[in-house]
């Protein structure tokens, strides 16, 4: 197994594709931020927590695991692959260790560049900043999302298989689906996978005021249930498939 | 025990029965030639093999053992599928050394066999810009990376120029010199006749011949002589009396199942002239048409 996350976190530092979707997420989060720190007030320790835990890396971590294994098809290195390493539970649960580590890095890098820049425009504004404790618990609480988010990436690309098929699917479930669902039926929005339980362990309030997220134990669990069953049904799928 | 076989071999997709009740050996220290038309079933074969498609019945194994059952499977068979692909924006170096690492070969075995298949130079530059033939030879060093003692290659001189065919004929020699199995499937018939010791023919998902290739070359009908008389006709009429066809091939004639003495004999008794009297050997061509029932038109 060991040998396994070498060779897939290898794979992923061998390509530009992980730099250009990190280095895009990097750019789009920063630029909302510091869009948002220097135009918007910012009077409550929510508000400024809000913006630090609502960046874009998730998204970009998803499409990434789901890359990532998609991809294998896509190349048809899947062959290659599966012939270096033929148990292929062993590969799937490589894959899914492997993208929410990655996950767990990228968000490290961009939750903590995020909360500096941003924590450097607000005190040059006299506006409210956060204190270390608080940072901390921002910090955690995202890490654990991009580990989530990056397995979750995997799971799907597992299940769908076709690259272009996996990453469409993906933007439109997260955001028209989900966000759809929040304005129509916020009961059923909240345990959905890729923003509603996420969003709850992250503990933050928006400003309506009126959209209510689980609790972060109970969204915990609920992306727990969300990563094994698709797991499972990736392996499955992945397992019984014929290479041809 | 054989170093591969497969024993009563199946493979159903839907309604087509790619491979019917397949067996055969290949052995070690040898280059068996895995022969068949499209479509025959060879890289369904090769890929139940490998464990990459589950096969409707029968096995496939190395040394008595499934290909995912192996401990190290990469340094027990390597091979080279015919739609080898690889991440077009990795390197080829990349790309070996990811293999090292699943493999756990030595990070040194990455050079060693970029040196071995001549992409030493090219091995830092992405895959995107390789031509097919280097391509090929990376598949090969991928195959090569460890040492394994079974080579499956589908197909490999695909893509290859005339030096890369030879080079590969001289490495398939090279790796059954040194008691490797080697097993080679392709539809460069001519390529195989130059470098394999054993064939294996199939068609339509059956075996079809199986052996030394002298054994497979002979055929079934035995020797075939290619004669020309000044009465055609009349050798025509006196080998059909004798019990033998002959096929009409321009000024002369071919005799299935017959020696030159033998025809030269049934000549003589009918009071017929010979212009010409010679054994005609049927190539590997021919006796893989016959075999798979094709043509070699």
């Amino acid at each position: 197994m060991k040998a396994l996350l070498e060779a897939e976190l290898l794979k992923l530092r061998t390509t530009r594709t992980f730099a250009a979707l990190i280095g895009t997420a990097i750019g789009i989060s920063l630029l909302v931020l510091v869009l948002s720190t220097t135009l918007s007030d910012y009077d409550r320790e929510q508000d400024v927590r809000a913006t630090f835990a609502g960046d874009f890396t998730g998204l970009f971590i998803l499409l990434l695991g789901a890359m990532g294994i998609a991809g294998e098809w896509r190349h048809r290195t899947i062959t290659s692959t599966v012939l270096a390493a033929p148990d292929r539970l062993k590969l799937i649960v490589a894959k899914t260790i492997s993208y929410a580590v990655a996950g767990v890095v990228v968000s490290f890098v961009v939750t903590s560049l995020l909360i500096l820049v941003g924590t450097v425009i607000l005190s040059a504004r006299d506006q409210t900043t956060i204190d270390f404790a608080a940072v901390v618990d921002i910090m955690w609480r995202n890490l654990i999302v991009a580990a989530y988010l990056g397995a979750l990436g995997v799971c799907v690309g597992a299940i769908v298989r076709s690259q272009v098929a996996a990453i469409v699917g993906l933007l439109i479930f997260s955001l028209v689906v989900e966000f759809t669902l929040f304005g129509l039926a916020p009961d059923v929005a909240k345990y959905m996978p890729f923003n509603g339980a996420p969003t709850g362990l992250q503990d933050v309030t928006f400003d309506d005021g009126e959209t209510e997220f689980l609790d972060p134990g109970v969204a915990g669990l609920v992306m727990f249930g969300w990563v094994a069953v698709l797991f499972a049904a990736g392996a499955v799928l992945l397992r019984r498939r014929d290479l041809t | 025990m054989a170093t591969v076989e497969v024993r009563d071999l199946s493979k159903r997709f839907g309604k087509v029965e790619a491979v019917k009740n397949l067996s055969f050996d290949v052995q070690a220290g040898r280059v068996t030639g895995f022969l068949g038309p499209n479509g025959a079933g060879k890289s369904t074969t090769l890929r139940a093999l490998l464990g990459l498609i589950n096969p409707t019945g029968g096995t496939a194994t190395f040394g008595g053992r499934r290909y995912d059952e192996l401990e190290h499977p990469s340094a027990t068979v390597g091979a080279v599928l015919e739609d080898a692909s690889f991440h077009p924006g990795r390197s080829a170096r990349n790309h070996l050394r990811v293999l090292a690492v699943t493999g756990q070969h030595p990070p040194g075995r990455v050079d060693e066999v970029l040196k071995a298949v001549g992409l030493a130079d090219a091995a830092d530059r992405r895959v995107k810009g390789y031509s097919m033939g280097m391509k090929q030879r990376l598949g090969i060093a991928a195959a090569l990376l460890g040492d394994p003692e079974v080579l499956l290659l589908d197909e490999p001189t695909n893509g290859l120029d005339p030096p890369g065919i030879a080079w590969m004929r001289g490495m398939v020699r090279e790796q059954a010199a040194h008691g490797r199995a080697v097993l080679i499937s392709s539809h460069l018939l001519a390529e195989v006749a130059q470098s394999v010791d054993d064939v294996i023919v199939i068609a339509n998902g059956e075996l079809r011949a199986q052996g030394p290739l002298e054994q497979v070359l002979g055929g079934s009908d035995g020797p075939a002589t290619e004669v020309a008389a000044e009465d055609p006709e009349g050798l025509a009429r006196a080998l059909q009396a004798a019990g033998h066809a002959a096929v009409r091939s321009g000024a002369s004639m071919v005799v299935h199942g017959l020696s030159p003495a033998e025809v030269g004999r049934i000549a003589g008794a009918a009071g017929l002239t010979l212009l010409l009297l010679t054994p005609r050997a049927r190539s590997l061509e021919q006796a893989f048409f016959e075999l798979t029932g094709g043509t070699d038109e």
